[in-house]
C-alpha cells in the first residue's frame, strides 16, 4: 500500500476488526462487545461454520465462564460418554475403553456437533453482544501505517476497514499473520492434513452398535491405521451419523504417493471399525490442514496493532490421545479479546500495549498445556508410537489370549520379550521413549 | 412482436399501472422465493426433507434482481427515476439474507410469509394483492423463471393474469431499452430465439443464466445491516389441503390395449422391444460430410425448416 493510500486511523471504522468467525474469532468478537468496544467480524463463508471441519468433538468446560450453563441451548449432537483409544494392525485391534456416565449430565465434559451449527451459534452470541458480523467477506490484506497494522483490505468493492486492532483468527495457514511478518518460514513437516467422511445410520442402529443410548455418544481414537504415513484415525457419533477419519502427516502422505482417501477407504474396512459402519450412507468428504506442532511452531502473538489467535497461531493441542482445537481457539480468543478491549480503552494498541494478551494466555490452560506438551506431537508422530506398539500391544494380546493346549500357557514376561524382538524394538530404546513419555504426559 | 396484455379471453381486471407516461418515478418489483436449493427427495415415499441450511434463493432469483437492478439504472437514465423491491415468499429464516440486497441497490425488501401450502395460482393470488397500486405499485415485475424446490414455472402466468399485465417468460436475454420498455429473448424449440418488445406494465421471468448478482461494496454491507425489512402475513381462508404424500410420478399416456395371442408378444406390443424403431445407420465420413449428414437429418426430423417434420 503507498503511503497516499494511508488510511485515516484517527476515526477508524470499528475499534477492533475480528478475520474470521470461528471459534476464536467469535469468542473474540464476544469478550470485545461485552466491553462495550466496536468489533466487527469479518467471516469469507456465507456463514460462521460454512467452511469449517473438524473430526467432532468439543470440550465445552471453557465455556462456562463466557456463556454461563451453555449446554442448555449450544447445539450438540450427542455427550461424550465413552473415550476408547485403539491400537491396531492391519487385521488386529486393541481396545482401552473407558465410560462415565456423570460426563452425560450437566456440566458435561466433551461433546460431538457439527461446526455449522456450533460456528453460527458461538458468532450469533457475539452479534447479540453488539458486534457486526460480515459474511461472504474475505480479508485478503492488511493496511498499514508504517509498521504497525491500521485495518484490513478485503475483496469486496471499497473494502478497507480500519480499526485499531486486527485480531487475526483466519485458521490454520494463516496469510494474514504471516504478511504481517509474525511466523518464521513455514515447514510442512509442521503440519498434518485431516479427512473425514460423515456416513449417516439410523440413531437407533448407532446405539445399538456403540451401545449407548439417549443422546450419549462415542469419541474413539486410533492409532496404528495409518499404514507407513505417520499419524492417526478417529470415529465419533453424531445423532444420526458417524465421523470416521485420518490426520496424516503432510510431507510423508505427499512421500508415499497414496490418496487419503484411500487410506481412509482401509481404516474403514478394518475388521474393528467396518461392522460399526455397516450400511451407512456417505453424506460429505472434507479435509483440512492442522498446525500439529502446537508450541513449537507458534507465530509472534502480538505486533503493532495486531494479534493472533487460535488456528492461526497453531493453537491447536495434538497430542495423540487429545486432539483439542475448538476449546484452545475459544481460550485464546476470548483471552485475545479481552487484551484488545484493555489496549483500545488505554489508547495504546501498540504491541507493548498489547501485552496483556500473551500475559493471559500464560496464566491460563492454553500456554501452560501447550508448554507442557510440547514434545507430545514428536512422540505420537515417532516411529515407536506409530509402528512398533501398536503391532506389539497387539501381538502381545494375541498370545496371551491364544489357547495354546497341550502348550502350557507362556508367562507375560516371556511374551512380551518376544514381541519386542519382532518387531525390532530394544529394551534401552523402549525405556528411554518411556521415561520420555512420563516426561511429556506426567 | 409486441406481447398482447393479459390473457386472450380477457376479462382481467388490469391491477398494474403503466407508469411511463405520466408518473415520474418506476417501481420494478423482482419476486423471488426462499426455497430449498438442493431439496433431498426420499426415494421411498417422494418426502422432501428439510436440508438445514440448504435453502437460498436460486440462481433464477438472483438473476431477476439483478436485472431488475440493471433496468431500473437504464431507465432512470433515460429519465424516468426506478427502483427495485424485493418481494420474496419465504419463512423468517431468509430474513439474514434478504438484509444482504438491501447493499446491492434493492431500495425495499418484503417478505411475504405465506402461513399454508399453497397452489401457483394462490401463491399469485396473494403476491398480487402487494404488488396492486394501494401497496407496492409495481408497474414491472420480474420472476425467477421455476423455483428450485420442484417448480413449474407457472407463478409467474398466474400472476401476470391476476395482475391484467402483458407477460414474457423464460427469458434467457433482457435489454432495457426506453423508460418503461425492454427487449427480451426467449428461447424456442428448434434452437430458434424470439425477440419480444415490452411494455411495462409487465410481468417478466427470466432464466439463471440472464445474469449475476452484482458483489454490494463493504461500506453498503455494513449500512444495510441497521435498515430492516418489511414482513407481510398473509392466510387465506382456501389453503390447498394436502391429502396424501406419495412419490413423484411422471404422468401416464394412455395407450391402446396391447394385441397378441399370449402374455411375451402383448408385453412386447406394449413395450415396443424388438420392433424396429429408427434405423441407426453407421456413417463414416470425414468431419465436413459428417456435419451435413447431421444438418440433414436434423432437417429431415424438422428441426431446421418452419415446415412441419414429415
Ligand atoms: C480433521 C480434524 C479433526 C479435528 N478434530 C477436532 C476435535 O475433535 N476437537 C477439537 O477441539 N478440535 C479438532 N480439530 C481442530 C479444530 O478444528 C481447530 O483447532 C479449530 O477449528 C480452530 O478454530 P479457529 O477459530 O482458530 O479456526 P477455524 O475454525 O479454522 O476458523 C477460521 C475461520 O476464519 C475464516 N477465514 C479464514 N481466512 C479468512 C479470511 N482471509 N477472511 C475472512 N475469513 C477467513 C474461515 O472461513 C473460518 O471460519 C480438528 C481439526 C481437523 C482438521
Amino acid at each position: 500500500m503507498s503511503n497516499s493510500d494511508v488510511p485515516d486511523v484517527d476515526v477508524p471504522d470499528f475499534d477492533v476488526v475480528v478475520v474470521g468467525a470461528g471459534p476464536a474469532g467469535s469468542a473474540a468478537a464476544l469478550e470485545l462487545a461485552r466491553a462495550g468496544r466496536s468489533v466487527c467480524l469479518l467471516e469469507r463463508g456465507p456463514y460462521p461454520g460454512s467452511k469449517n471441519m473438524y473430526g467432532g468433538v468439543i470440550y465445552g468446560r471453557v465455556l462456562d465462564s463466557l456463556i454461563p450453563n451453555w449446554w442448555e441451548e449450544a447445539p450438540i449432537q450427542r455427550w461424550v460418554t465413552r473415550r476408547s483409544t485403539m491400537l491396531m494392525t492391519g487385521n488386529q485391534a486393541l481396545t482401552v475403553d473407558y465410560r462415565s456416565n456423570t460426563w452425560g449430565e450437566a456440566p458435561y465434559n466433551g461433546a460431538t456437533a457439527f461446526r455449522p451449527d456450533f460456528d453460527a451459534w458461538l458468532a450469533a452470541k457475539a452479534e447479540a453482544a453488539g458486534a457486526v458480523l460480515i459474511c461472504s467477506t474475505t480479508a485478503t490484506g492488511l493496511l498499514r501505517d508504517g509498521q504497525r497494522v491500521v485495518g484490513v483490505r478485503t475483496d469486496r468493492p471499497d473494502g478497507d476497514l480500519t480499526a485499531r486492532v486486527v485480531i487475526c483468527c483466519d485458521g490454520v495457514n494463516s496469510f494474514l499473520a504471516k504478511e504481517a511478518g509474525l511466523y518464521p518460514p513455514s515447514d510442512p513437516a509442521n503440519y498434518t492434513l485431516g479427512v473425514k467422511e460423515t456416513i449417516a445410520l439410523p440413531r437407533e442402529v448407532i446405539d445399538e452398535r456403540f451401545a449407548v443410548r439417549g443422546n450419549h455418544g462415542v469419541d474413539i481414537e486410533i492409532l496404528g491405521c495409518t499404514g507407513k504415513v505417520p499419524g492417526g484415525g478417529f470415529l465419533y457419533t453424531n445423532a444420526e451419523s458417524l465421523a470416521v477419519g485420518l490426520v496424516l502427516s503432510l510431507p510423508e502422505l505427499a512421500k508415499c504417493g497414496r490418496r487419503p482417501e484411500e487410506i481412509l477407504a482401509e481404516l474403514k474396512s478394518h475388521p474393528a471399525i467396518a461392522p460399526l459402519i455397516e450400511g451407512g450412507e456417505v453424506k460429505e468428504y472434507s479435509a483440512h490442514m492442522i498446525p500439529e506442532a502446537g508450541y513449537k511452531m507458534m507465530p509472534e502473538l502480538i505486533g503493532d496493532g495486531i494479534l493472533v489467535a487460535g488456528d492461526a497461531a497453531a493453537m491447536c493441542l495434538a497430542a495423540g490421545i487429545w486432539l483439542e482445537g475448538v476449546n484452545f481457539a475459544i481460550g485464546s480468543g476470548a483471552a485475545a479479546g479481552q487484551a484488545a478491549a484493555r489496549a483500545v480503552q488505554r489508547r495504546d494498541t501498540s504491541t507493548a500495549g498489547l501485552g496483556d494478551y500473551r500475559r493471559r494466555l500464560e496464566a491460563n490452560f492454553v500456554m501452560t498445556d501447550h508448554r507442557k506438551l510440547k514434545d507430545a506431537p514428536h512422540l505420537v508422530m515417532s516411529d515407536l508410537a506409530q509402528q512398533q506398539l501398536p503391532r506389539i500391544a497387539c501381538g502381545v494380546m494375541e498370545q496371551l489370549f491364544t489357547v495354546t493346549n497341550p502348550e502350557p500357557k507362556p508367562g507375560l514376561r516371556k511374551i512380551i520379550r518376544s514381541q519386542m524382538k519382532l518387531n525390532n524394538l530394544k529394551l534401552r530404546d523402549a525405556i528411554s521413549q518411556g521415561v520420555k513419555a512420563l516426561r511429556t504426559y506426567g | 412482436m409486441v406481447v398482447p396484455r393479459g390473457w386472450p379471453w380477457g376479462g382481467v381486471p388490469l391491477l398494474m399501472t403503466a407508469g411511463s407516461a405520466n408518473t415520474a418515478s418506476l417501481n420494478i418489483v423482482a419476486c423471488v422465493k426462499w426455497a430449498e436449493l438442493r431439496p433431498e427427495i426420499d426415494p421411498l415415499h417422494g418426502s422432501v426433507g428439510d436440508q438445514p441450511r440448504g435453502s437460498g434463493l436460486s440462481s433464477s432469483d438472483l438473476a431477476a434482481i439483478e436485472s431488475a437492478l440493471v433496468i431500473a439504472e437504464a431507465w432512470s437514465q433515460s429519465g424516468t427515476e426506478s427502483s427495485v423491491t424485493v418481494l420474496c415468499a419465504g419463512p423468517e429464516a431468509a430474513d439474514a439474507a434478504l438484509q444482504d440486497l438491501l447493499a446491492v441497490g434493492v431500495e425495499r425488501v418484503v417478505r411475504l410469509e405465506l402461513k399454508e401450502q399453497r397452489s401457483s395460482a394462490q401463491v399469485a393470488e396473494c403476491l398480487a394483492a402487494v404488488l396492486t397500486p394501494e401497496h407496492l405499485d409495481a408497474q414491472l415485475v420480474i420472476c425467477g423463471d421455476v423455483s428450485a424446490d420442484r417448480g413449474s414455472g407457472s407463478v409467474p402466468a398466474f400472476l401476470a393474469h391476476q395482475l391484467g399485465a402483458v407477460q414474457a417468460l423464460g427469458l434467457i436475454g433482457l435489454e432495457p431499452t426506453g423508460s418503461g420498455r425492454l427487449t427480451a429473448t426467449r428461447r424456442l424449440d428448434g434452437g430458434r430465439r424470439e425477440r419480444l418488445l415490452v411494455t411495462a406494465p409487465a410481468v417478466i421471468s427470466v432464466e439463471g443464466s440472464v445474469a449475476d448478482l452484482r458483489r454490494a461494496s463493504l461500506a453498503a454491507t455494513l449500512a444495510a445491516k441497521s435498515k430492516k425489512i418489511e414482513v407481510r402475513v398473509l392466510r387465506t381462508d382456501s389453503p390447498v389441503e394436502v391429502h396424501r404424500l406419495r412419490p413423484w410420478r411422471p404422468r401416464p399416456r394412455v395407450l391402446a390395449p396391447p394385441l397378441g395371442d399370449d402374455a411375451l408378444s402383448r408385453i412386447l406390443a406394449l413395450t415396443g422391444a424388438q420392433a424396429s424403431s429408427t434405423s441407426s445407420r453407421t456413417l463414416v465420413l470425414d468431419p465436413e460430410q459428417a456435419a451435413e449428414a447431421v444438418l440433414e437429418q436434423l432437417a429431415a426430423w424438422g428441426y431446421l425448416s418452419d415446415a412441419p417434420p414429415t
